[in-house]
């Protein structure tokens, strides 16, 4: 545990002090949509959380000039986390659940998320920043396995 | 030992890039493909690389287009040197004089007038959107590059700008104005003249610029009214904005029981879909703000607040100068919304 702390700290810092800790995640999968959507969902049980509901942004796309009109957004959580933290810090709500986006980009689906490290300003507690940090590897270990699951 | 000798001359390219692959894969290809056939970012085909030197493909790296999606990089120098070998599979870099080119600005201007704006646009803005958008339908297979960038103008040799626009790009929709123009050296110099009149020099210092962000991460609003009230005052404030409001959910839907507790987190959720469709055109990945929301809670002394996340953090997130430009309004609007409703 001591250990696993440890490393996350180190992590922690490592990936604040990089310049490019607060740009999107985003992952390119080569799969098309649907194959990338039933992945993401499977993903995001395995590691942990529970998808809470989907939106759909595919409101009259095609009339519209765009090719697709694959466009959705996945929420998701971790109940008894975000209940304890939103209570905590009532600021974080607008920012729950976490989600992410998957869109069709041709052949291939791309997925996207703002990295929950930028809610590091919103937290007091070094326990609770090691969450949010934690939120933060866990959306991008979630995309990484989707796309690995079609390299 | 002859065959030895021939099988490190048969891999001997490949060693070379070995190793850049890795760092394509996990920094380039989310934007510009699996086979550089582009997508967001714009195509990085041998051919386009051939007419790039290694200085202006390691300083595109380095600091990327400021407000044109393409970011910076934090590459260590053999890193840089690895990818931009990968990018030039096999193919010899070309060798550009550092001499900068002298030509005559107005007629420069003149010419472009003619012959580039078209494409590249009257501020030398470039193309609308993302590089090579298979979203989205466009007039352009490849959004033509914004020659007033600062990026580019930053990264690229006036005889790479000169090599350019006499020879064209192959596979692409640059064509060569020698060719098919009759452009002599005098209009191509002037030309130069007239793009690198945009550089700004301060832009590109060696000293960090330190930045002060004073923008909060939310929006906070105390409301007059009780809970339910307050979400029905949104609802109604949204649609007179001209926002579609979607059924009203709890914080939790989805995740957890819908106990009293819960119902005290209310989130209304709305979109004006002709500002969701532009945006979307200008990058398709801004989804991950959609869709535009208002968070209201009721605290133990029952006191009502309304949280409004502040997209302009979002926003940056984007590097496109367009859509911060155009967000403003979204977000001057939202708040204008929210305070209508808790009056």
């Amino acid at each position: 545990m001591v250990v696993r702390v440890f490393a996350l700290c180190v992590l922690m810092f490592a990936s604040v002090a990089s310049a490019g800790h607060n740009e999107l995640l985003i992952e390119r999968v080569n799969a098309k949509f649907s194959y990338t959507w039933l992945a993401l969902d499977k993903t995001i049980k395995a590691n942990g959380y529970k998808a809470a509901y989907l939106q759909r942004c595919d409101f009259a796309l095609n009339e519209r000039h765009y090719k697709s009109d694959k466009y959705r957004i996945l929420f998701f959580g971790q109940y008894d986390e975000m209940k304890r933290m939103s209570a905590k810090y009532p600021k974080l709500s607008p920012f729950f659940p976490l989600k992410i986006t998957v869109m069709e980009e041709g052949e291939h689906t791309l997925i996207i998320a703002a990295p929950p490290i930028t809610l590091l300003p919103l937290v007091k507690t070094d326990e609770d920043r090691m969450l949010i940090f934690r939120w933060n590897e866990d959306m991008k270990n979630i995309l990484k396995q989707v796309k690995n699951q079609y390299k | 030992m002859k065959s030895k000798i021939l099988l490190v001359v048969l891999f001997l390219p490949w060693l070379s890039f070995a190793g850049g692959q890795e760092i394509y894969s996990e920094n380039c290809e989310k934007c510009h493909g699996f086979s550089q056939q582009g997508s967001l970012g714009l195509p990085l085909y041998r051919s386009t690389v051939a007419n790039h030197s290694d200085s202006y493909l390691k300083k595109t790296i380095e600091y990327g287009r400021p407000g044109r999606i393409m970011p910076g990089f934090k590459l260590s120098n053999a890193q840089t040197v690895k990818l931009i070998r990968f990018l030039r599979a096999g193919v010899k870099a070309p060798q550009y004089s550092k001499e900068p080119i002298v030509g005559d600005v107005e007629a420069g201007k003149y010419t472009y007038e003619q012959y580039c704006q078209r494409c590249h646009g009257k501020q030398l803005q470039g193309g609308e959107g993302t590089g090579k958008n298979f979203s989205w339908q466009k007039d352009r297979d490849v959004s033509p590059p914004a020659l007033s960038n600062q990026g580019f103008l930053h990264a690229a040799e006036d005889q790479m700008i000169k090599h350019i626009i006499m020879k064209g790009i192959k596979d692409t929709e640059m064509m060569s104005f020698e060719k098919e123009f009759n452009f002599t050296d005098q209009m191509a110099n002037d030309l130069v003249a007239y793009i690198r009149s945009h550089q700004q020099s301060s832009v590109f210092s060696d000293t960090p610029k330190a930045v002060e962000d004073e923008e909060p991460l939310v929006f906070v609003y105390q409301s007059q009214h009780d809970l339910n009230t307050t979400v029905e005052k949104l609802r109604d404030s949204a649609a007179a904005y001209n926002f579609r409001v979607y059924p009203t959910r709890t914080l939790f839907e989805g995740l957890g029981d819908a106990t009293e507790d819960n119902k005290k987190q209310m989130v209304v959720r709305f979109c004006n879909f002709k500002n969701m469709q532009k945006f979307l055109k200008l990058d398709p990945r801004l989804g991950v703000m959609l869709p535009c929301r208002a968070t209201v809670v009721e605290n133990n002394q029952g006191e009502v607040h309304i949280y409004l996340e502040n997209y302009v953090h979002a926003i940056k997130r984007f590097n496109n100068e367009q859509i911060s430009i155009d967000a403003k309004d979204l977000i001057d609007s939202m708040k204008e919304m929210v305070e209508e409703a808790v009056w």
